[in-house]
């Protein structure tokens, strides 16, 4: 029954649609008047003509919906229509605002795995999705910012739809949640992802902490305990759980926590499909390319240093010289803006003396070079130039293994 | 053997006094700088705060703004040489799960950024007003100054502003 009348709604909903990307209040980015008197004269409107959407968003490609929010957040005005969004996603991994995407994420099973990276503008901690779980996006004025209410509400819905007993902890997560916010003058947006089927172990091994030495002002995430919704009760569906949060939010007055019922759920705008393309939000790809760059995803990572030490096998040394104990390999690399800023590599005489020579130019072919396999290739050129005899076109076995070390600091494979 | 440890001594004690004293004077003056500028601070609508002197201004967020974010864990600030205009967004600081945006409360161009909060996020709640200054704009429509609110209307603004947000 909910189910036919969402389709309902949905179909004439996406009529309503093509208004959205139109005329619900493109903001006049301009002012005339000082910007300090522009916010002082808005006036919000009372609770009660406040009305709601649900959008649901027809991708599943996470640049396209973490683009949609930004396009929301940058161009509709909230003042007087809250919105919900509800999307789900292919495979990725999101990390924070201000996170390190090495730090935090697996970046080679990512890679061997296709999982795509991704950087959202809000803060807190990196996230794992899958199809298995769904996201839910609240967008307010930045005035009616209300993060107790969006999870309280969820939580409603999951005691309504599935009698579920969910709790929020101190840090304000549901238990199955990650949640992360965005404050900006006119809107505020508040997003989180609610697990019902993901897949655990994917999830637990795209976010798994490996060895890096990475020293950061980054902010860190917090692991917390997970657990599949579907596991509590295994009515819950992606689809229903859509449909009884949305539901939810529709029966919910907007700035209180009470249940307004069918009365309220007619006066609201209702679910809503929308499509985030070009033709819908215009501009809308200029976003999503930004978000899919690296000087984005990566780049826009804060200042660190990593510092890793590598025991280098006594086969490789100079077999004329008598070690007192194992020797190391030092590296040690300043990376900003995820470009290589300064390296030392702190090479055992023992090394040294097998033919790699000229340090200092091989550190200088690295300054500027992204921090993957960009870096990794630079040095194995820089070491092939340097070499006496420049016929030979291949890293022995001692340049082979210093590059061996340097792609694992790199984290490419 | 005495007497040149006799001389070593009062020579010490000779640069220490000297150097105790020239310190002071520097922090005396610094102190007296500080709390003799009659500079009054102006306030944006978004919480904002800038003092300009010499056409250099100095930006932070008030009070306020620090209270209702909570624990700043990590700054994002605009580098030197960014131009900005008045209300452009230009950084951000993220407190525990929230990334507020902070936005240039005039036209300008960087000409510092504060190093010491981009390490030390924490300043921006323990000193606000002082060490917890964000970045320096130099001014390119110092005119604009007369649209922010002095101390008193902000306090004004706090008032209805608050109000609002909890009826």
């Amino acid at each position: 029954m909910a189910q036919s009348m969402l389709n309902k709604i949905v179909v004439n909903g996406a009529c309503i649609v093509g208004i959205v990307g139109r005329n619900v209040g493109y903001r006049p980015t301009t002012t005339i008047k000082g910007y300090a008197t522009q916010l002082k004269e808005r006036m919000l409107v009372p609770e009660e003509k406040v009305t709601k959407s649900v959008f649901m968003s027809q991708s599943t490609d996470i640049y396209a919906n973490l683009a949609l929010e930004d396009w929301m957040y940058k161009n509709m005005d909230f003042s007087n229509h809250h919105v919900m969004m509800v999307w789900r996603n292919e495979p990725c991994v999101v990390i924070g605002r201000h996170q390190n995407p090495w730090q935090e994420a697996n970046i080679p099973l990512l890679n061997e795995r296709e999982i795509a990276l991704a950087r959202r503008s809000s803060g807190g901690g990196t996230v794992y999705h899958d199809r298995g779980n769904l996201n839910v996006t609240f967008f307010t004025p930045f005035e009616r910012y209300d993060r107790k209410y969006n999870l309280e509400l969820i939580t409603r819905a999951l005691y309504r739809g599935f009698g579920i007993n969910a709790t929020i902890n101190e840090r304000q997560d549901i238990i199955v949640s990650g949640t992360a916010s965005k404050l900006g003058r006119l809107t505020a947006y508040h997003h989180c992802t609610l697990l019902v089927n993901s897949n655990k172990e994917d999830l637990k091994k795209s976010l798994a902490k490996r060895e890096h030495g990475i020293q950061t002002k980054a902010t860190p995430s917090t692991p917390s305990p997970i657990a599949n919704l579907s596991e509590l009760d295994n009515r819950v569906t992606i689809d229903s759980l859509q449909t009884a949060v949305g539901y939810e939010y529709l029966r919910t007055p907007a700035l209180h926590l009470a249940d307004g019922g069918q009365s309220l759920i007619n006066k609201q705008r209702g679910f809503q499909f929308i499509n985030p393309t070009d033709e819908w939000f215009p501009g809308l790809n200029n976003i999503k390319k930004e978000l899919q760059s690296w000087d984005w995803c990566y780049g826009k990572t804060p200042e660190f240093t990593v510092s890793r030490t590598f025991p280098v096998p006594p086969e490789l040394l100079a077999p004329a010289l008598v070690y007192s104990a194992t020797q190391e390999l030092v590296i040690n690399m300043s990376v900003e803006k995820g470009l290589i800023s300064d390296v030392t590599l702190s090479i055992p005489p023992g090394l040294v003396e097998s033919g790699f020579h000229g340090q200092a130019s091989v550190i200088t072919h690295l300054k500027g070079k992204r921090f993957t396999s960009e870096a990794l290739n630079a040095l194995e050129e820089a070491m092939l130039t340097k070499r006496s005899n420049s016929d030979v076109k291949k890293l022995d076995d001692r340049e082979q293994f210093v590059a061996k070390c340097f792609d694992q600091v790199v984290n490419t494979n | 053997m005495a007497l040149q440890r006799c001389i070593f001594q009062a020579t010490k004690q000779y640069i220490a006094r000297t150097s105790f004293h020239s310190n002071f004077k520097q922090s005396y003056c610094e102190l007296r700088h500080k709390f003799s500028t009659k500079v009054p601070r102006k306030f944006t609508d978004r919480h904002e705060w800038i003092v300009v002197e010499n056409n250099v201004g100095t930006v932070g967020i008030s009070n306020y703004a620090q209270e209702s974010l909570g624990d700043v864990v990590f700054a994002q600030l605009p580098d030197p040489g960014t131009e900005l205009k008045a209300g452009d967004e230009c950084g951000a600081l993220e407190s525990v799960k929230a990334a507020s945006e902070i936005y240039s409360p005039l036209s300008g161009n960087v000409s510092e950024k504060n190093k010491d909060v981009e390490n030390k996020p924490g300043l921006i709640n323990s000193s606000c007003y002082d060490k917890g200054w964000l970045f320096k704009i130099k001014l390119s429509k110092p005119e604009e100054l007369n649209d922010l609110m002095s101390e008193e209307q902000y306090q004004t603004f706090l008032k209805t502003d608050t109000e609002e947000t909890h009826t």
